[in-house]
């Protein structure tokens, strides 16, 4: 073997991975905002009493979280597209739909975490005690007020500390979004290693640089776990 | 005569296969202070939730002044029911504040809310009533740094901010340590020296004979006898009445 040339691969491979951090924290951004707002509709729409609108949620959440992610994000780069343009193709003829590697990114991600994110909402509202929604309700309150305006804002500080969690694991499930040639940090690395050879060093910059964001996330969790923990 | 504030007509309340509310008559007048007692499970917290229509009855009449919360075997328009509530205030065994609010923010929540009061404006109205419960010093605190009484007071604030037409208390003390009911009972008392329109149920019988205008005993979901307290207590009729009172030590 080798010795290891450690001070090359990190001159040469740290500044392009430094940017694709940007893209990954980017596209974590962008996804999680995506999978908050699909995270709550379906947490609202599996409380509610619409019997048909809870099975086709169920339905769509055993699709999604039966399925694996990776699967997931190369369905929406390279069949949806086929799919759609075929549907479009009918009325349109040559229609072809293009999807970016980060627009894909962004749904799939966003989708897949949506589904687990509204577990995390609906059982944080559902731990908030029934009488909340009753004293609010006695004070002129309709439920739907009562929701958004009393027991919401408290599910919230029950669900952030999962919230983040979740985010921290999106962050380092973005790297399978290389397999849909999304230029983030896994597919840098492995171009850059193919190229030199230098395969430990940079798969390990690329670990560390994963861990340098995580790490700090993980511990500034906890501690907003422990300051919301305060008055509930 | 005065007026009438609340009227409740053959009202019934089933849930599933079980009648728990049989048809209960009731008129209350301005002013008046009604105590509901009766042993567990007769259906007096059912009833006290129907007539601000947090339990939808099965059929029958609510109505605050002259104003129904839905008319007979309709559907109750949830809007409307709820603009109704605010004139009925409640206070619960369990408290109910928001944990997430200072005392303050608890009492001004609905101000701002529902009545649609500028903050600086509900600001000083919480205060006002927070004042009245003997908490103003206490504005800043978390419901988790208060007694339990002091958590009750704020919950009779936060309801008597909203200036209803009636309150309804439903065991307000239960809930509280021995040493903490006096507080809660001497708020609720200064509130019927004023002249408040109340309905209570309560398992505290002296308290009940003090401040109450009348007693109502429920039995199997039905009024069984009701009458002014001292002949209530002291001359009971009914048999049913009379074993209760016996059980419970009076
Ligand atoms: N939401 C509900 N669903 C089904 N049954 C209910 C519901 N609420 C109350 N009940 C039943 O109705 C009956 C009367 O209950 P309620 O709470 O009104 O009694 P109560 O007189 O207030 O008793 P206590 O003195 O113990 O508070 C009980 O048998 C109870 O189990
Ligand atoms: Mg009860």
């Amino acid at each position: 073997m080798n010795h290891l040339d450690f001070k090359t691969a990190f001159e040469q491979l740290t500044p392009s991975l430094l940017e694709a951090l940007g893209l990954v924290v980017t596209l974590a951004l962008l996804s999680f905002v995506l999978a908050l707002t699909i995270g709550m509709l379906v947490a609202l729409g599996r409380l509610s009493k619409v019997r048909s609108l809870q099975v086709v949620l169920i339905a769509f959440l055993e699709i999604v979280r039966g399925t694996p992610l990776l699967v997931q994000l190369l369905y929406v780069y390279y069949v949806l597209p086929e799919i759609i343009s075929y549907i479009v193709g009918i009325w349109v003829p040559g229609y072809h739909m293009n999807i970016s590697a980060f627009t894909a990114s962004i749904i799939g991600l966003g989708v897949n975490y949506g589904c687990y994110l509204s577990e995390v909402f609906r059982s944080s509202i559902q731990a908030i005690d029934k009488g909340q929604l009753e004293a609010a309700k006695a004070l002129g309150y309709t439920s739907r007020k009562a929701m958004w305006h009393i027991v919401i804002p408290q599910s919230i500080r029950i669900a952030l500390p999962p919230l983040g969690n979740y985010f921290n694991a999106m962050l380092k499930d973005t790297s399978l979004c290389a397999f849909i040639t999304l230029g983030e940090i896994i597919l840098k690395t492995q171009a850059y290693a193919s190229q030199t050879f230098l395969t430990i060093e940079s798969y390990t910059i690329a670990a560390l640089i994963y861990l340098i964001v995580s790490i700090p996330l993980g511990q500034a969790i906890r501690i907003m776990e422990r300051r919301l923990r305060r008055h509930v | 005569m005065s007026k009438i504030m609340v009227t409740i007509q053959d009202l019934h309340k089933r849930f599933g296969e079980n009648e728990i509310l049989k048809g209960i008559d009731l008129s209350i007048s301005q002013g008046e202070k009604v105590a509901i007692i009766g042993p567990s499970g007769s259906g007096k917290s059912t009833f006290l939730r129907c007539i601000n229509y947090l339990e939808q009855p099965t059929s029958g009449t609510v109505m605050i002044e002259d104003k129904k919360f839905a008319e007979p075997n309709q559907k109750a328009n949830e809007k409307h029911v709820a603009s109704l509530r605010q004139e009925v205030g409640m206070v619960f065994q369990s408290f109910n504040l928001y944990p997430h609010k200072t005392a303050l923010e608890n009492v001004m929540a609905a101000l701002i809310t529902i009545r649609k009061i500028p903050k600086g404006q509900a600001i000083k109205i919480a205060e006002t009533f927070l004042q009245k419960v003997g908490l103003a010093n206490r504005k800043d605190h978390y419901p988790s740094q208060l007694s339990g009484g002091q958590q009750q007071r704020v919950a009779i604030a936060r309801a008597l901010a909203m200036e209803p037409k009636v309150m309804l208390f439903d065991e307000a003390t239960s809930a509280l340590d021995p040493q903490l009911v006096g507080e809660v009972l001497q708020v609720i008392r200064e509130l019927a020296n004023e002249g408040m329109t109340m309905v209570l149920v309560t398992h505290e019988m002296k308290f009940a004979r003090e401040v109450a205008d009348r007693i109502i005993f429920m039995d199997g979901g039905v009024i069984v006898e009701e009458g002014e307290p001292d002949t209530f207590f002291t001359n009971p009729k009914h048999p049913r009445t009379k074993e209760f009172l016996q059980q419970v030590g009076n």
